[in-house]
């Protein structure tokens, strides 16, 4: 007991001495915005923008294509490299891609079984674009602002023009849907929603944005920074980033289900042609 | 615009999301989504051919139920046939024994009679040989005796003319 009570000792005491470095070898004129600016920066993007080929964007377009590149290499690698040894009685990793491929093919089956194939790319692409795109802010990759300063890349859906991009085209889906589906009755049923693409975008921006305002706050002050960032930062994104990706998909796939499925004198015609058919 | 709304950078993230959409439905969803499908195809095929070969083998069970089932009918048929040919054979044959035995018997009675016959003939020849040698024994003795009563006599009379 007395041996493991010096560890102890020793152990904190190497905690305090480390966090006493930092804290007076730090940097306090390092920020070159004040919290309000940060905060107002990372609610507009207004301020910090990058330069992407001459053309000056948001971080977030940045943290978007960072996003989509990871995910086409992790998704190259698995067709090259996994795809053709996949067995019939799946090893771990085979079956954690069936899952997840499964997990949105079944949730675009279940919420329109009528017609499902497209919607089930859709749920997959969107799920995992939100889910990595969220947790892309804890990677806390930097990038250089058009006036030089290096900022943190944030996470994609944080930006408003992401949400709304997002958001959009979820409803667009909805409506091709109901385009394909049930023909102008779906159109009907779609442009009813028409509240829909708004509160998807927004409901994406708002909760992506909170995270990541709290996320700005605890890092702007050095203080914050040991220990809390492993609740706020690590647990509450994996959460989420679970919870956002699936709103959205299973919102998508709730609407675009309802809005698809043919009326009664469709499903008629329908089994009429069928029936001449066979 | 309110809140940096940029129709622009809008559009980029649309762009940005159609590319990465059609690479993951290309590299990743499809071929996996491909796999799961002829997996479950192929494991619907097995279970098919086992309902098919499971129904094949019980309309096999069926049929050699109701095969069992006609030859068991055939053999009790086959049965009850030969049970009636053994007894038509058993009484065919008894009635052979019977009319054989008849026939010995009548033979033997037959026999018997002309046997007796005989016997009897020869019998009455016997007795008609033994009479006859009786008689000539008889009569050779009786003449034996008549010669001798003769001559008694023949010499009683004699002695009766003298008087």
């Amino acid at each position: 007991m007395k041996i493991d009570k010096k560890k102890l000792l020793i152990w904190l005491g190497l905690i305090a001495a480390l966090l006493a470095a930092i804290v007076l070898t730090g940097h306090p004129a390092g920020h070159h915005e004040s919290i309000q600016q940060a905060m107002r920066d990372a609610v507009l993007h207004d301020t910090n923008r990058i330069s992407f080929f001459g053309l000056a964007v948001d971080p977030a377009l940045i943290s978007a294509m960072t996003v989509s590149v990871l995910l086409l290499l992790f998704a190259a690698v698995i067709r090259v490299f996994f795809v053709p040894r996949f067995q019939l009685v799946p090893g771990k990793f085979q079956l954690f891609l069936e899952q997840i491929v499964g997990m949105f093919a079944n949730m675009a089956k279940t919420n329109s079984p009528h017609r499902h194939r497209f919607l089930g790319l859709y749920l997959f692409s969107a799920g995992a674009y939100i889910f990595v795109g969220t947790l892309f802010e804890l990677f806390g990759l930097q990038a250089i602002t058009t006036a030089g300063h290096p900022i943190t890349l944030p996470a994609p859906l944080s930006d408003i023009n992401a949400a709304i991009a997002m958001g959009c085209l979820s409803y667009l889906v909805i409506l091709s849907g109901g385009i394909s589906g049930a023909g102008l009755h779906g159109v009907g049923n779609t442009l009813k929603e028409f509240s829909l693409p708004i509160s998807m975008s927004f409901r994406l921006f708002g909760a992506l944005l909170s995270g990541l305002l709290v996320t700005e706050l605890v890092y702007y002050y050095m203080q914050l920074s040991f220990l809390l960032p492993v609740l706020v930062g690590v647990l509450f994104t994996l959460l989420h980033a679970l919870v956002q990706s699936y709103v959205l998909t299973m919102l998508t796939a709730l609407f675009y289900g309802e809005v698809s499925e043919p009326s009664e004198k469709q499903r008629a015609a329908r089994s009429d042609q069928k029936a001449q058919a066979a | 615009m309110p809140l940096n709304i940029d129709f622009q950078q809008i559009l980029l993230h649309l762009l940005n999301f159609v590319i990465l959409a059609g690479g993951l439905y290309f590299l990743l969803y499809r071929p996996v989504k491909s796999f799961m499908d002829k997996r479950e195809a192929y494991y619907q095929s097995l279970d098919r051919e086992a309902r098919e070969k499971s129904a094949q083998a019980e309309q096999m069970r069926a049929d050699i139920q109701a095969r069992l089932d006609a030859l068991d009918e055939e053999i009790r048929q086959k049965k009850n046939e030969a049970q009636q040919d053994l007894r038509r054979s058993i009484q065919a044959q008894l009635d052979e024994s019977h009319r054989q035995a008849e026939q010995i018997l009548a033979d033997a009675q037959a026999a018997a009679q002309t046997e007796h016959d005989k016997m009897l003939l020869s019998v009455r020849q016997e007795l008609a040989g033994l009479a006859a040698e009786t008689a000539e024994k008889m009569l050779h003795q009786a003449e034996g005796d008549l010669y001798d009563q003769f001559l008694n006599m023949a010499e009683g009379g004699t002695a009766h003319e003298q008087p």
